[in-house]
């Protein structure tokens, strides 16, 4: 099982809920220090009322598409308040299922803007090597199983993790020479809020054999990868799915 | 562009920790590599609107032949 010490300091985002509320409990309880970004401050309080050591869990109240250009200048003014990073679960994002004839541009770029363009410059930010540990510094970004299968109603949400996944991975061979490792995980339906449509879980339940996924069984992989338990993976994307893909 | 403002702004394309001075010699840069040479191609071509080929830079010794290569678009 991953340890940290409380000098290892990692940026959660969507950590109000859902699988960042589970990264960024599990992250604590192991001994690190979390930044845990969202919108909701009511939310991120309860979340820090939660955690095993509540020292080490810092809140921050962010918007992440309100200024998607600013985001790198962001991580600076985090590092110069929490010091350098080691790295980053980016689990903020939306779901949405909009089928192409309902599609609208402002859904197809605000669905980018969360899941695609926030990350990015986010990244940009966490690997600049003032803003890092440099070796062990390690990435994590939440994608989706619609990378890789897309069903109806995904037009712009597996487009928008599709294009997650192909960047990191140009990410990982820009910044492997500075010790950074950069990797997605990919689940299917995981019971958050996010994914709490009935009529959907319906509709999906049989292609899962294990079941819906529980938040920690994202959380675990994501965990394991920011630590140095995973100090030779980079670049990969990690398929959580209760078997029902491959 | 001010000279001051740009090497302001390499000191961030370079990520660099340390400022960086008009006689610094790129190759001592730790920095100075084949991500930050395409990095500074992206730079000048959104800034200058000057496309910089690696053989360009592959010819300059120090910042102050960076600055050149700008022409007119840097202020002394």
């Amino acid at each position: 099982m991953p340890s940290f010490s409380r000098e290892q300091v990692y940026i959660v985002t969507g950590a109000s809920s859902g699988l960042g509320e589970a990264t960024a409990l599990m992250l604590n309880e192991r001994g690190a220090t979390v930044i845990a970004i969202a919108r909701n401050e009511k939310r991120l309080l309860d979340v820090k009322s939660k955690c095993k050591n509540p020292e080490n869990m810092h809140i921050e109240i962010k918007d992440l598409v309100e200024d998607i250009e600013g985001l790198p200048q962001y991580v600076k003014e985090l590092k110069e308040k929490y010091g350098k990073f080691s790295g980053m679960a980016y689990c903020a994002g939306i779901s949405n299922i909009i089928p192409l004839r309902a599609l609208d541009f402002a859904q197809l770029e605000n669905t980018h803007k969360i899941n695609f363009y926030a990350p990015i410059m986010l990244t940009k930010g966490i690997v600049d090597k003032r803003n890092n540990i440099g070796q062990g510094t390690s990435i994590v970004a939440i994608s989706s199983i619609a990378s890789k299968c897309s069903d109806k109603g995904h037009v712009a949400y597996s487009g928008s993790k599709a294009a997650l996944c192909a960047s990191l991975k140009s990410i990982s061979k820009e910044v492997i020479a500075n010790g950074i490792r950069v990797n997605c995980v990919l689940p299917s339906n995981i019971k958050t809020p996010m994914t709490a449509i009935e009529e959907y879980e319906e509709s999906q339940k049989n292609l899962y054999p294990l079941g819906f996924g529980e938040p920690n069984d994202v959380a675990n992989m994501i965990v394991y990868l920011l630590s140095d338990k995973a100090k030779y993976i980079s670049g990969q994307n990690y398929i959580i799915d209760s078997g029902g893909v491959l | 562009m001010k000279k001051e403002e740009f090497l302001v702004e390499l000191e961030d394309v370079l990520q660099r920790e340390e400022p960086c001075n008009e006689t610094d010699i790129l190759e001592e840069y730790d920095e100075w590599d084949s991500l930050s040479k395409m990095a500074i191609m992206a730079f000048y071509s959104k800034n200058f609107g000057i496309n910089v080929t690696l053989n360009d830079l592959k010819e300059l010794k120090t910042v102050e032949d960076l600055i050149k290569l700008a022409g007119d678009k840097i202020d002394a």
